[in-house]
């Protein structure tokens, strides 16, 4: 579908020598400028951590590392970004089914609503969780009578990163839904397959690859998340602190190389996934 | 160009983006006032402090010293004011947030900021080696205290949920470990005997390991303590006092001992310089220790006196408990040996949280 | 049979029911109980709160500041935005993919790491802190700062949003009217960008939404001065603090209220440009 873009050479022979010239000079200018922009407020400061968390060298960053709790807030972390990114991949492609392929009353708010967590601030729906699931709330008490402790526990983090999260996986398989063909899921249905096995064979492979890119997204924004947690985690050291958290508390200490180290350790395996999501989606559109 | 563009996009974006740079460079030129000294027609000071004053500082002290400035210069001074952690506000004065006058929890944390090399002067010199406020650590406790708490050792019993703050962010924290420290090797707690240091490294641990949530100032502590988590925040007395007088049920338990909190003030003296506001930074921190002042830190409950046998006196009859057993920083060895023993990376206070939950 | 397929029938509307009251469920919980509970407790604080905290200065003062980081964001982003995807996808050369790799970036880095990157670089000691210390210029703590880690936050939205569409769009109008001897910058303006709006818009939405919440990084590097280098968020996170809940969460309310708005603009806008794709 995607038309492969032409390199702009190839085109420019018709024009003549001079303005041959001026264009690949426009270009070369443009293409500077997209350089120092990233370079600039992208890479440096990137380098800038890197160079913190490693100093003289590896030593430096297992020794920052050896800060108390940095392994555990990592762990913490760790832990609960899987855990929403597998509640995210479900309940993202059922909200994405149910919008696509059901036609029901309030289904175009529904989809509206998917997007409410990219709009409004991470530390809002920190705020609102605090007021929902306080002691004083219905919701807090209800739970305090079942015994449920949410607010400063790890339940809280992980309510927080699937409301911040909600929209990630939804957005992603949304749109290739919408373009699958539903007639090989009717035909699978009629050459006597059951739902799930049309879902298994025919419906799955279609959207896999925008479910997975969806789930990794949901992970490493997990991984970075800190307005919508650090109201309501309660920073407990091994128990309830996350490495974003914990990072700002080293930074807050003046202690800029141990924060920068487990920084760099956190964006090694976000920038991967990253990446690997950038690719996911390409290929998908290239396939299409 | 196509007309929805020149239509609509451009006078959008100029519309806003001109009241923009206007207040842009309008708010740089009063930021950027470094170098040569020249001062500014309206003096601007900034002040930072830890997180708890801020019913004193705000609706106190600032406006009392305003009228006072304006009295004898003709011109109101105006005030940024910033309260947060006193350790991360120390490290942020540190890092060039620009505070002429600071007001922070502990000693420790203005030296932090005399050792970057932002106060030159010795601050120790002023009045009361520098002190304007006291307090004492206290149990804030659920209206009747309900699970009976007394001493230190009442919250090492298990279950309970404790609140203080984080000790590397706040200095509140700090000092309610050094005060559980002091009490325990004072042999002020019921079940430990003097100077057992096995003994109070386990009441340590196990107070610790009751916190449920480790906030990263006194008063986000107090704040979640007061949205009803947990069974018991230990805090400054102060806090108890403005969280009555905002008419919360909050309920002070005062143990045997405590450590007097004892917290400084000092004139970032090359911030101040920076900024041409010497003289104005000085008469602020002057103002701070004169009785008019003492009278507003007393009246929002900060304020025992900053002489330790006063303080352990205190004043029954109005709200101030005599405390049993009263000692100082001092009294446990000063602050490098404390900070050595409980707050360094293998110190017993920074284990004890770091194995806590 | 026909009983069989009956039943297939029924519980395929079985599982249609219960698909879609999951899915209402879950949204309800994460997303709406929580706006509801804000929005109920300051209804019930009245409306006099309302009034009496959007007429602080420091309010007043923090509403401006995030308009202000928001709008600079939004331009130095948009117009670079544009250039980094136009060379992304009209040039060929190498390290275009590391060009590629290096808008993903900010995706990857915690915004509490980027705030902790401008102090290394413009703190004590920083890289950069002696050539602006020199030029009486403050960079960490002041408003640079503030703006610097939210353009870096928000760099890949627009570029992500455009990149797809310009591919899509290919060369044949842009060459249409450079052959009609039209100048590069009529193209652009009358070709290209008309072609890409509703993907910039989109992109704009995004990253002003961003802005407008950005917290970990701007926690870091604004020092928290009351009136000065508070935003709005900013200003919640302190009166949460101050025993002024009444006060944060009217803030909070207004920036989400504000942020429905943004989304109703982003849904119409994402509207048109399905819309435009499937026509193209």
């Amino acid at each position: 579908m995607s038309i492969a873009a032409q390199p702009i050479g190839s085109r420019n022979r018709l024009v003549g020598s001079p303005h041959r010239t001026v264009a690949v000079l426009r270009h070369i200018a443009l293409r500077g400028a997209a350089f120092v922009y990233l370079g600039a407020l992208v890479v440096l400061p990137v380098a800038a951590i890197i160079t913190k968390g490693f100093g003289d060298g590896f030593s430096t960053f297992s020794h920052a590392m050896a800060v108390p709790g940095a392994w555990a807030a990592i762990r913490l972390t760790l832990v609960t970004a899987t855990i929403v990114a597998a509640i995210n991949a479900v309940m993202g492609t059922t909200l994405a089914w149910v919008i696509v392929r059901y036609r029901f009353p309030g289904r175009r708010v529904l989809s509206t609503i998917v997007d409410l967590p990219l709009a409004i601030p991470t530390l809002v729906w920190g705020v609102m969780i605090l007021v929902l699931y306080g002691p004083n709330s219905v919701l807090g008490k209800a739970a305090d009578a079942l015994g449920v402790r949410v607010l400063f526990t790890p339940l809280a983090i992980v309510l927080a990163l699937c409301t911040v999260t909600l929209p990630f996986v939804v957005r992603n398989v949304q749109p290739v839904l919408l373009e699958l063909d539903e007639a090989e899921e009717e035909a699978a249905a009629t050459l006597g397959a059951t739902r799930r096995a049309t879902f298994r064979r025919v419906v799955f492979p279609a959207i896999r690859s925008a479910v997975i890119a969806g789930t990794l997204l949901t992970f490493s924004r997990c991984l970075g998340e800190i307005g919508s947690v650090i109201l309501v985690s309660g920073n407990r050291t091994g128990h309830t602190l996350t490495a974003p958290v914990f990072i700002f508390s080293l930074t807050s200490q003046f202690r800029f190389a141990e924060a920068a180290a487990v920084a760099t350790f956190l964006f090694a395996i976000s920038f991967v996934l990253v990446l690997a999501t950038s690719r996911l989606t390409k290929r998908r559109e290239v396939s299409e | 160009m196509p007309r929805w563009f020149t239509r609509r996009i451009v006078p959008l974006v100029l519309a806003i983006a001109l009241p923009t740079l206007a207040a842009c460079t309008a708010s740089s030129a009063n930021t950027s006032a470094s170098g040569t000294c020249t001062p500014a027609a309206v003096p601007t000071l900034t002040f930072a402090a830890y997180s708890t004053p801020r019913e004193v500082y705000d609706a106190k002290i600032i406006p009392a010293f305003k009228a006072m400035w304006k009295d004898k210069t003709g011109v109101e001074p105006q005030f940024f004011e910033s309260y947060t952690g006193s350790t991360t506000q120390a490290q942020n004065v540190v890092n060039g947030s620009g505070a002429d006058v600071v007001a922070l929890s502990l000693a420790p944390d203005i030296q932090t900021i005399a050792d970057a090399g932002l106060i030159t002067h010795d601050w120790t010199q002023a009045p009361d080696r520098g002190m304007v406020s006291s307090s004492v650590v206290v149990f804030d406790v659920r209206p009747g205290n309900p699970k009976g708490i007394t001493d230190w050792n009442d919250l090492a019993q298990p279950g309970l949920g404790i609140l203080t703050p984080d000790p590397a962010q706040s200095g509140g924290a700090r000092w309610n470990l050094v005060s559980l420290w002091g009490s325990a090797m004072r042999g002020d707690v019921p079940g430990i005997t003097k100077n057992d240091q096995a003994a109070a490294t386990k009441l340590m641990n196990d107070v610790v390991g009751n916190v449920i949530s480790f906030d990263s100032s006194a008063r986000t502590s107090i704040q979640n303590f007061e949205g009803g988590n947990g069974d018991v925040a230990i805090t400054y007395e102060n806090e108890v006092k403005t969280a009555d007088a905002a008419g919360l049920p909050d309920q002070a338990v005062y143990p045997k001992g405590s450590v007097l909190i004892e917290n400084p003030v000092a004139v970032v003296d090359k911030n101040a310089e920076a900024h041409c506001v010497t003289d104005l930074a000085n008469a602020f921190v002057d103002f701070l220790h004169t009785k008019e002042a003492k009278g507003y830190f007393t009246d929002t409950g900060y304020l025992r006196s900053t002489d330790p046998k006063l303080a352990q006196k205190g004043d029954p009859a109005n709200g101030y408990p005599a405390i049993k057993d009263m000692f100082t920083v001092d009294d446990l060895g000063g602050w490098d040996q404390l900070d050595q023993t409980l707050f360094s990376d293998n110190g017993i206070a920074t284990q004890a949280v770091a194995n806590a939950g | 049979m026909s009983v069989a397929v009956g039943t297939q029938v029924a519980k395929a509307r079985r599982g249609r029911r219960g698909l879609i009251a999951l899915a209402l469920v879950w949204v309800a919980l994460l997303l709406l109980l929580p706006l509801a509970a804000i929005f109920w407790t300051v209804v019930r604080a009245g409306f006099s709160s309302v009034t009496h905290t959007l007429t602080q200065p420091d309010v007043l003062h923090a509403f401006q500041l995030t308009a202000i980081i928001t709008v600079i964001t939004v331009l130095v982003t948009g117009v670079f935005g544009v250039i980094v995807a136009w060379v992304l996808v009209r040039q060929r050369f190498h390290g275009r993919s590391l060009l590629n790799a290096m808008v993903d970036i900010p995706f990857a880095l915690s915004p509490v790491t980027v705030g902790l990157a401008a102090v290394v670089l413009f703190g004590p000691g920083g890289w950069f802190q002696p050539f602006f210390a020199a030029r009486g210029i403050q960079v960490i703590y002041a408003l640079p700062a503030m703006i610097l880690v939210t353009i870096f936050i928000c760099i890949p939205f627009t570029i992500r949003e455009v990149v797809p569409v310009l591919e899509e769009i290919g060369l044949d109008e842009e060459d249409a009217s450079r052959t009609l001897g039209a100048s590069v910058w009529h193209t652009f303006f009358k070709v290209t960008l008309p072609n890409i709006r509703w993907a910039l818009a989109y992109g704009i939405a995004l990253t002003t939404a961003r802005a407008i919440g950005e917290i970990g990084a701007v926690l870091i590097v604004s020092g928290l001065i009351q009136g000065k280098t508070e935003t709005a968020t900013l200003f919640i996170y302190r009166a949460y603090e101050e025993r002024q809940t009444a006060e944060a969460y009217v803030v909070a309310l207004v920036l989400a209220a504000v942020s429905v708005g943004l989304l109703i603009v982003i849904e119409v806008l994402r509207h048109r440009q399905e819309k435009e794709r499937t026509r193209t």
